[in-house]
């Protein structure tokens, strides 16, 4: 009679099981239909490559709260119409920004001051920094935080494109 | 001699029957890949027609086998790979009508990889070849295409006026030239009034704060001249008024090209799902 | 007559379809022709291909050649643990197998973490009776060179390595002992004392000028300002001037770091590719003559 009892409850498991099984199968066929190929989706229309800034803020620390406001306040009153001066990507104001959320606001100036030393001169650019896939100098922050695991070097040859 | 003809006629033909299943084999794996084709199933279509060109000793495939493998890799977006076996199928074209498919194919794989530069060489070279003379209307309508994605829409209109049957693309690439905004023109602008190339594009925020930041500046550069202040004029109007100065010009250029790629997008996008003539 | 008929008929039937040219009466998915055709594309460099094709040609034949090739291709295409689980399929009796173990490490090394590749070395017991025992150490050796942990004493590394390998793995061996490397802490005393010279240091000539004549400019300004009475200006650059001068000696700590980042960089792009163009120290079969 137990058994019985077990044998109706692992057929039952086992019934209910079926679907995922089912579904692991269709998503190694899936797996194995993205690695060969079907159709495309192709695109007619031209990409742009033209930058858009963030204006989104951080709301949950107020220190990064004021920060980020009176940097969307200058981006759009200065920065966006005093033309393209920064040659880096992320730009000097951006890594600014994202040099102090990565460390803290001391040591976020301190890089700062770093990168717009780097950024006046004019000279020792190129064949220096790999590029960014829009043509500005790929420059993150990441290298600088004094944090030797952090550092992904990339050589002047490479071009960056996921920033 | 009836007996033998009786029983070696049935043989004689048996034996050459067997002839076929070769040329069968092939016939039929030419049909299961054009059947993967025809399912989209691209990938597997191109294994298969390589296995047809592999075995097919007598290259009796070596056009439309090379073609197909060319469409399956365009249709997979694969525009290099395509090329490629678009240019085995044309060194295998038995006609004339084969080898101006080739070519046009070539063409259009090379519109749809955005080297247009090298569709236009090849089309052109076809205008001065004498055996494409009765192909121009053709050849002005891939060149109408190529000039489509490299965004000269002006230059397009003009190939497809010379084709018999275009007019509504030509229209089409008429009108987006039309309504595309000059850069050239809105940098002019911009030189003399600071932001009236953004009023021009359509962007009037930027275009008053432009004209605000230049009036400062200049302002104060001015009055400091006046004032025999010449440093401090000499450093506003190099450090903030120069530099707001070509902010507005760089604005003004990037904002008409923006919109540029906008009114060409909106077009293209219609080509791409509205429009139900031949395309690339 | 009859009995005439019969033997020719069996004659020809048993005859005609050996004896046909190559492309008549085929059958495209007969063993022989999968593997044919496997064959073209993995010497054509289409190696998903090829491994689908093989695959299929496993189904009803057994072939450690086949086997090995699927492998090979999977490693080629970067799918190394699919890769190593069929080299290691490869059994004792074949005669690929002493490779195959080779081949079975390399795909351990290639996926990246040194720590399972040398665990994977250790189980493979490549000591004893090995063919191959002493080209297996040599890579084994190598993924020393590749992180930061203690390095094996000279002599025991090299010991297995011959003729131009050994000159090579003592130049390896070597810039790892002494890395030329830049310390951070001396670049930042070097801004601390004049600004701009930890980055002549770090070889960031260029950054250094500008470094020393923004800190200067800034510092005069404020110097001057501050003998005119503008006491606003004054501190205005004096803070601009101690920020420029605090950033460079940060700067020149973080470029001595981004220096040696650069250095290791291209030390393991080195090392990298001696290991390529050495096939990883494994006997090279050609499949494709």
């Amino acid at each position: 009679m137990k058994n019985k009892k077990a044998e109706l409850i692992i057929s039952v498991l086992i019934l209910a099981a079926a679907p995922l099984v089912k579904a692991q199968i269709k998503s190694s066929e899936n797996e194995s239909r993205w690695v060969k190929w079907g159709k495309a989706d192709y695109s007619y229309e031209i990409k742009d490559s033209f930058a858009q800034r963030d204006f989104s803020f951080d709301e949950k620390n107020p220190g990064r709260f004021v920060l980020k406001s009176l940097l969307n306040t200058y981006w759009y009153f200065i920065s966006d119409v005093d033309g393209d001066n920064c040659s880096f990507n992320p730009t000097c104001s951006e890594f600014f920004l994202r040099s102090v959320k990565m460390t803290n606001i001391a040591q976020g100036t301190l890089m700062f001051f770093d990168r717009f030393t780097r950024d006046m001169d004019i000279l020792g650019k190129i064949g220096h920094y790999p590029y960014a896939s829009n043509g500005y100098f790929y420059d993150p922050p990441s290298l600088y935080t004094l944090n030797k695991n952090k550092i992904i070097y990339m050589p002047p040859s490479a071009v960056v494109s996921n920033e | 001699m009836k007996v033998y003809l009786k029983y070696f006629l049935p043989l004689f033909l048996f034996a050459a029957s067997f002839k076929m299943p070769g040329q069968d084999a092939l016939h039929s794996q030419f049909d299961y890949a054009k059947s993967l084709y025809d399912k989209e199933d691209y990938y597997d279509a191109v294994t298969e027609f390589k296995r047809l060109l592999f075995f097919d000793a007598g290259n009796k495939f070596g056009y439309t086998a090379n073609e197909y493998i060319g469409m399956s890799y365009k249709m997979g977006g694969k525009f290099s790979d395509a090329i490629r076996y678009f240019v085995y199928s044309e060194i295998n074209a038995a006609n004339f009508d084969e080898l101006f498919t080739a070519k046009i194919n070539i063409v259009r794989a090379n519109i749809l990889r955005r080297t247009t530069d090298r569709a236009l060489d090849l089309l052109d070279s076809m205008h001065v070849q004498k055996k494409f003379s009765s192909k121009t209307g053709d050849v002005y309508y891939w060149k109408g295409w190529a000039y489509i994605f490299a965004d000269r829409w002006d230059k397009a209109a003009e190939s497809f006026s010379k084709t018999d049957s275009s007019r509504t693309l030509e229209e089409l690439c008429r009108k987006v030239e039309r309504e595309r905004y000059s850069v050239p023109f809105a940098e002019i602008i911009s030189h003399f009034i600071p932001g009236a190339g953004q009023f021009y594009t359509g962007h009037y925020l930027s275009g008053l704060l432009s004209l605000g930041w230049n009036v400062l500046w200049g302002y104060l550069t001015i009055s400091a001249f006046n004032a025999g202040r010449t440093f401090d004029g000499v450093m506003i109007a190099n450090f903030l008024w120069l530099r707001f100065y070509n902010g507005n010009l760089q604005n003004s250029s990037k904002f008409a090209e923006e919109e540029n790629i906008k009114i060409s997008n909106r077009a293209l996008n219609y080509l791409q799902y509205n429009y139900s003539g031949t395309k690339p | 007559m009859r009995k005439a008929f019969l033997i020719v008929l069996l004659i020809f039937s048993t005859s005609l379809p050996q004896d046909k040219k190559p492309g008549d009466s085929l059958n495209l998915f007969s063993p022989p022709n999968i593997k044919k055709f496997a064959d073209y594309l993995f010497c054509q460099g289409d190696y998903l291909r090829a491994a689908g094709e093989y695959e299929n040609y496993l189904k009803t034949n057994y072939n450690d050649t086949v086997e090995f090739k699927i492998a090979v291709s999977l490693c080629s295409m970067d799918k190394y643990s699919e890769a190593a689980g069929r080299f290691a399929d490869i059994p004792p009796a074949s005669a690929l197998y002493q490779l195959s173990k080779l081949e079975f490490l390399k795909t351990y090394f290639l996926k990246g973490s040194l720590t399972e590749y040398r665990a994977k070395y250790s189980a493979a017991g490549i000591k004893s009776g090995f063919r191959y025992s002493n080209e297996a150490e040599s890579l084994y050796n190598f993924s020393y060179l590749l992180n930061d942990g203690p390095l094996p004493d000279k002599n025991k590394f090299l010991a297995s390595y011959m003729g131009s390998d050994r000159d090579s793995a003592i130049k390896f061996y070597n810039w790892k002992e002494d890395p030329p490397h830049k310390s951070a802490l001396a670049a930042a005393l070097m801004s601390a004392v004049i600004p701009g010279l930890g980055k002549f240091y770090t070889h960031e000539y260029w950054d250094g000028v500008f470094a020393f004549l923004s800190t200067g400019i800034l510092g005069y300004l404020s110097y001057s300002d501050f003998k005119a009475d503008h006491n606003f200006r004054g501190w205005l650059f004096a803070g601009l001037a101690a920020g420029f001068y605090g950033g460079n000696i940060y700067g020149s700590a973080a470029s001595a770091q981004l220096f040696n980042a650069k250095v290791n960089f291209d030390f393991t792009n080195m090392l990298k590719n001696f290991l390529s163009l050495r096939n990883y120290f494994i006997p090279n079969i050609n499949f494709c003559r």
